[in-house]
């Protein structure tokens, strides 16, 4: 018996419909038009904005584990990495409240290190921004990078 | 591998093994599928958007095909859904791995963080790598051969 395309389409799309239903219908479904990591009092800024920003004087925040900080970061960017969020916070502290503005980054639309970063400052009372879609979007930008090593 | 398939009761362990793993698979991800829709994005195969609708629909299909092949009904069909879902895992992971970025857990059976998960597997069968790939491979290599068997050597009425 050959196979029926038709079944195979049906399978597909009745598949497809069911996951938007109960996406739609269940309670545990979400907006499907923009990131599931963007949450309540997130400020996303485009790196366009973000380098305006930057050249004004804001201080830059890479969330990324500290490895990839060193070997490479926006320009001036800080080490603040959510995986060693307390120590790393403490040390800057007195920068954070001398800056004319925060912007957290990662490493791109998946990464949520930026957004756990910003919420981490905000309830310590520092606005952060978070560089939206991350390096890729900056990159994709033209805007520069450092790359030289850092400790 | 579609040797394999030419005895009915052989092919009836491989479908309720094949189309029981895909259901398995498939309901972490219904659960929860905001978390899914973040495993998604460290893919990077797609943007946000693109991203969500697969990690609503996927698992659906997943289910769908699976429990269509655990009962017997519509075998062929719902065995090449799960090859044509293998082709397309397999391409994202060949393109995960070219680009060498880090995906702790792949999503496929759950969406758990890695280190949260069964402990007694080792976190190299989770992530995005050699251990998927050749998996998938196996899985590939079964869904193929229940989807061409040859129709008198099926286990049931078709």
């Amino acid at each position: 018996m050959p196979v029926n395309w038709k079944r195979f389409i049906l399978i597909l799309a009745a598949g497809a419909v069911a996951g938007l239903a109960w996406n739609a219908a269940s309670g545990r479904g979400f907006a499907l038009g923009r990131s599931v990591l963007v949450q309540a009092g997130d400020e996303l800024v485009e790196a366009r904005d973000a380098k305006v920003l930057l050249d004004h004087g804001a201080l830059f925040l890479d969330a990324r584990p500290r490895d990839f900080w060193r070997m490479s970061r926006i320009p001036g960017a800080l080490s603040l990495p959510e995986d060693d969020f307390d120590r790393a916070f403490a040390g800057l502290e007195g920068r954070l409240r001398r800056a004319g503005g925060i912007v957290v980054y990662c490493s791109g639309f998946g990464c949520e290190a930026s957004h756990v970063v910003a919420r981490k400052l905000r309830e310590r009372g520092f606005a952060a921004a978070i560089l939206n879609e991350g390096i890729p979007a900056w990159q994709d930008a033209g805007l520069p990078m450092d790359s030289g090593p850092r400790s | 591998m579609s040797g394999l398939a030419r005895h009915p009761r052989l092919e009836l362990v491989l479908r309720v093994l094949l189309g029981g793993f895909f259901v398995f698979a498939s309901l972490d991800k219904i659960w929860n599928p905001a978390a899914f829709a973040k495993i998604v994005y460290q893919w990077q195969v797609a943007g946000p958007v693109p991203s969500n609708l697969v990690a609503v629909t996927l698992p659906w299909v997943e289910l769908l095909a699976g429990l269509l092949l655990v009962f017997g009904a519509w075998r062929r069909e719902s065995a090449l859904v799960m090859a044509l879902l293998l082709v397309v895992f397999l391409v994202a992971a060949a393109s995960v791995m070219a680009r060498g970025i880090d995906v702790e857990n792949c999503g496929c059976v759950s969406v758990a963080k890695a280190e949260t998960t069964s402990s007694w597997l080792p976190a190299w069968t989770k992530g995005v790598g050699w251990f998927l790939v050749s998996r998938n491979l196996v899985l590939l290599g079964v869904a193929l051969a229940i989807a061409f068997a040859p129709p008198e050597k099926l286990s049931a009425p078709r």
